[in-house]
């Protein structure tokens, strides 16, 4: 299948005398990957708020231009985000740097999920006697998935909470 | 004469917010039912001034009054009508009046649909309602009026609207996300009125919901058009950004979200519900957070409003009396909840605690991102940017255990399970959706690229799940008697497993190229032949460009024909692009035309963009799921309502 | 243990009001502000021809010895219309040593772009003539390489650089009464004294 496609692609590049050629000529696949993922984590310094790929500014076509020099230097993809932020600063990049301020970026989510586990993990521990009744309702007995599907159907007996839900399902 | 009336009209409205936050609180304190019985009323009048008031900013903009700031300021004779209606509400101004008229028509909603509901807890819903809106209202006529006058010296025409906004999406984009920011108060006055009055037991719950589900919902659809609307709009293929302002829509939603489902625990377990006010008060909170954003200055976006400090600080004044009010009040009152539903650690309540936790920290990543950079240049730290990378990857971990939870945790009983009961199933389900997805990308695509299989693994892994789920509840209740809740769920669930898909192939598999092109050119890419046929001048209403024909062809068969377009719109001295898309359900093609080159080629951009749509696509599921809750008969049944 | 009675539920008060405070500092402060890269560092190699003669070169070793204000700027540019009267003034009443560094906007060979240098001149001369002469001379960035070392992000800027060649300052905007009181002007008497 795929040599069909690339067999009519040649033929058709046959047919059609003239071939397009790209405004940026890559080396490699490879190449053009990183320079697409540089120029989206790259900001442009003199737009509102928009990455150098997007922007039509000479600053960010100049960027552009320069990021493809440096690729084709040889350098990798760190060292050209390294060269932006020496000219145009830290905020130049997308990504921030790791530091006291900025480690609550991460920190602080992860510290909630921790928090919040631990959290219920010891309420449910205190509160260990689930099986015995709330409200004097029910026993969590063998029922399979009947009480579940009970509360659900709150809405076929208009006339009740939950609680009164569950004494229903024990009357069954 | 008509921007007077609307002006008049908009002072009444004042006066109504006034009396409105005013009697009926007499009424409830003196437990006078007379007074209490104005609040409907009252809310009513609001609505109505409102209205009007609305009405009349509409008319000045549609009649080309340039008489009037505003109009003058975002209007143009020659702009389009359909797009002078929409510039009513294109400026910080006319925005913020679209705002009160959504304000006053949930509170209108409210006094209209409640009449179930107890008198005291109606009136005092109703009064919090009135306190948010005399913020408001006090906010435009002091310093946000629609309604100035240029007289005696006004232009002849108008400085028309951005070209930005001239757009279908600009229509319809900002009324639905409005009315999912304000009707988030709803939820946010059932929760204050609650706190207030001490009684919050699980029919609070039930009230509320239905309400939440509605705002949501319409938050929901607002964020899907906006974002398709910056795909299809600004000419760079994007469909999501991290922008400040993006964020400050997805930050309420995340937590209205979270509100959704831990109002159920509520409702049915009477769980939670601490948290539940909790999130109630902080979802409209991060909805006013958003608002000043946008509108203050402070932060450097695309889509901020023109502003000035003096407003910034009116908004804070009111971020503080509102946010700080809540949270003050939850601080002291809240300790009173009781909870009583008692739950082990696998159980139902405990998956959705899960799903509240993992939105909340989702919500904390957002918050800090968009803020932290302006904590860090203030405390001397210097600029940075936090944007895509970043969220990108944070998303990327939290996204995967919730995707997972969400998938089980319909199957999971209230209060107490056994975990042994989920470990074959989920094993097999897991197994099965790596392999599914395995082919489907092997068969498609040319390499295997792990963030793509991860989306498709997760929309298996739901889509699976979910029939699962609606399979076993099946196999216990007749289709008919289901309740259209539960097929809110199942909408929610598979609209979010569309979202992870199209995420994560179209932000892996996508291709570009930048090309130059004569006419009679083409290029290859992804298998498709683009020949550029003609390039042609136009001439628009209020614009003048080029448009130029693309033909495309796969395999010598014909796929469609493209006009893509460079506007150059002469009041704003701005040039657009008019990208030219082949939306398919699999694949979108999208091509934008650059300049023109000095040799006389022209620079263009051709994307292919796999299954891109079904990210909106997921977006619209998803609020389907929240307009079918509001016509479960739980809800609508006055009776019940009454009862609970 | 004191935490014990601690309310859990005053941690979103508190985070609330640290916001305020953030926010409210942040309505007074321009958003767009940023520091730059360059402060501290030594003004970058560079070897560019004169504006009005290609023959004469210039590199950063010229504006050793003494203390300069590098000015990017350009014809094209409205702001720097406005800017130039007042560097005028600077440089005749206070004798501030002004370089001029020309950002030209169009030349972009890799596009087939190129910039017509005579045409620019004439512009430049119009100009200067109206709005008064800041420069001690002009330099020609036509490929605008010197400006992305400095981290130039559009005109006008203004870079203090002392007699070491050590970039003191780099202002992005014009330069008004305001900017140099506040800004430049404490530098400028420091590294003069």
């Amino acid at each position: 299948m795929k040599k069909l496609t690339v067999l009519f692609s040649l033929m058709f590049f046959v047919c059609v005398a003239n071939a397009t050629e790209d405004q940026i000529t890559f080396k490699s696949e490879q190449q053009k990957s990183t320079y697409l993922e540089l120029t989206a984590e790259l900001r442009c310094p003199k737009c509102q708020n928009q990455n150098i790929a997007d922007s039509n500014a000479v600053v960010a076509k100049d960027m552009r231009v320069k990021v493809k020099a440096l690729l084709d230097e040889g350098q990798d993809k760190e060292q050209v985000i390294q060269y932006m932020i020496n000219r145009y600063g830290q905020f130049a990049h997308y990504q921030p740097p790791l530091n006291v301020a900025t480690s609550l970026l991460w920190l602080m989510p992860i510290g909630f999920i921790l928090f919040a586990v631990v959290l219920q993990v010891k309420r449910s521990k205190s509160k260990n006697d689930v099986n015995v009744s709330e409200t004097g309702a029910v026993q969590l007995d063998s029922g399979q998935l009947d009480r579940e599907l009970e509360l659900l159907l709150e809405s076929n007996t208009l006339d009740g909470s939950s609680v009164d839900n569950s004494s229903k399902d024990n009357k069954q | 004469m008509i921007p007077e009336l609307g002006n008049f009209a908009l002072y009444i409205a004042f006066a109504f917010s006034i009396l409105l936050s005013i009697f009926p609180a007499i009424g409830l304190k003196q437990n006078n039912t007379r007074l209490m019985a104005m609040a409907p009323n009252l809310t009513i009048g609001l609505f109505v001034f409102t209205l009007f008031s609305f009405a009349c900013l509409a008319y000045a903009f549609l009649t080309d009054d340039f008489t009037v700031v505003n109009v003058a300021q975002n209007s143009n004779s020659l702009l389009p009508i359909h797009y002078k209606f929409a510039a009513s509400f294109g400026s910080h101004e006319g925005s913020f009046l679209l705002w009160l008229l959504m304000q006053s028509g949930w509170s209108f909603a409210v006094a209209i649909f409640s009449k179930g509901l107890p008198v005291d807890m109606r009136t005092r819903v109703l009064t919090v309602l009135g306190w948010i809106s005399v913020g408001f209202y006090a906010y435009i006529i002091i310093s946000s009026n629609p309604f100035e006058r240029t007289l005696p010296y006004f232009p002849i025409d108008g400085r028309d609207l951005n070209p930005l906004l001239q757009d279908i999406g600009m229509i319809i984009h900002p009324p639905l996300l409005y009315m999912g920011y304000v009707g988030l108060s709803i939820a946010f006055a059932f929760a204050i009125a609650a706190l207030l009055s001490g009684n919050l037991d699980s029919t609070w719950a039930k009230w509320s919901r239905p309400w939440t589900a509605a705002a949501w919902a319409f938050l929901t659809l607002g964020l899907t058009i906006g974002s398709w609307w910056a795909y299809s709009e600004l000419g760079w293929g994007g469909w999501w950004f991290w922008d400040p302002v993006e964020n400050a829509a997805f930050m309420p939603w995340l937590v209205a979200t979270a509100l959704l489902h831990s109002l159920a625990v509520s409702e049915k377990r009477n769980a939670f519900k601490s948290w539940t006010v909790f999130l109630a008060i902080a979802a409209f909170s991060l909805s006013l957070l958003g608002t000043f954003l946008v509108r203050s200055g402070v932060i450097v976006s695309v889509h901020a409003f023109a502003t000035d400090p003096e407003r910034g600080v009116f908004i804070l004044v009111l971020l503080t009396l509102v946010i700080g009010g809540s949270l003050l009040l939850y601080s002291l009152k809240a300790g009173n909840i009781k909870s009583f539903g008692k739950f082990s650690v696998f159980s139902r309540e405990s998956m959705l605690w899960s799903n509240n936790v993992l939105l909340v920290a989702a919500t904390m990543v957002v918050l800090m991102g968009t803020l932290l950079p302006l904590v860090h240049k203030q405390i001397g730290l210097g600029t940075i940017s936090i944007g895509e990378p970043f969220f990108n990857q944070m998303f990327t971990y939290l996204i995967v255990p919730f995707a997972l939870l969400l998938g089980i945790a319909p199957l999971v009983r209230w209060k107490q399970d056994k975990l042994n009961n989920f470990i074959a199933k989920p094993l097999v389900v897991i197994a099965i959706s790596l392999t599914l997805s395995l082919t489907w990308l092997f068969a498609e695509f040319d390499e295997i690229k792990p963030l793509a299989l991860l989306g498709a693994t997760l929309f298996i892994w739901i889509m699976l799940f979910t029939a699962l789920e609606l399979k076993q509840t099946l196999n216990k209740v007749s289709f008919s008697k289901l309740p259209l809740s539960h097929f809110s769920m199942v909408l929610g669930h598979i609209g979010i497993a569309f979202i992870l898909a199209g995420v994560g192939l179209t932000s892996q598999y996508s291709v570009e190229r930048d090309v130059k092109m004569n006419i009679g050119d083409s290029a290859e890419l992804k298998g498709y032949e683009f020949t550029f046929e003609q390039i042609n001048n136009i001439k628009g209403p209020n614009y003048e460009g080029w448009a130029a024909e693309i033909y495309i062809t796969k395999q010598n068969k014909f796929v469609a024909e493209l006009h893509a377009e460079k506007r150059f719109y002469p009041v704003q001295r701005n040039t657009m692009t008019e990208a030219a898309i082949d939306a398919g359900f699999f694949r979108d093609i999208y091509i934008s035309l650059g300049e023109r080159l000095p040799d006389g080629a022209w620079a263009l951009r051709i994307y292919v963009k796999p299954y891109i749509r079904w990210i909106w696509l997921g977006g619209i599921i998803v609020a389907l799921g929240g307009f079918l809750t509001l016509f479960d008969r739980r809800y609508r049944n006055k009776k019940a309502l009454a009862k609970g | 243990m004191t935490t014990k009675k601690f309310n859990f539920r005053l941690v979103p008060l508190i985070l609330f009001v640290l916001l305020l405070a953030v926010l409210l500092k942040g309505l007074f402060s321009d958003p767009r502000e940023r520091d730059s890269a360059l402060i501290g560092k030594a003004f970058p190699q560079f070897q560019l021809p004169d504006l009005y003669d290609d023959s004469k070169q210039h590199t950063e070793k010229t504006l050793l010895n003494e203390a300069v204000l590098i000015n990017v700027w350009g014809t094209w540019c409205i702001t720097c219309k406005y800017e130039l009267p007042y560097l005028a003034k600077l440089a005749n009443e206070y004798d501030v040593k002004i370089v001029g560094l020309y950002y030209d906007q169009n030349y972009a060979p890799e596009f087939g772009q190129f910039a017509d240098i005579p045409a620019i001149r004439v512009e430049v001369k119009d100009m200067l003539a109206r709005l008064g002469n800041p420069y001690q001379y002009n330099i020609l960035d036509l490929d605008r390489s010197l400006s992305l070392n400095l981290g130039v992000t559009g005109a006008p800027e203004t870079f203090l650089v002392d007699a070491n060649g050590i970039i003191r300052m780099h202002h992005m905007g014009d330069v008004n009464e305001r900017i140099w009181r506040e800004k430049l002007a404490p530098i400028w008497n420091e590294i003069n004294q």
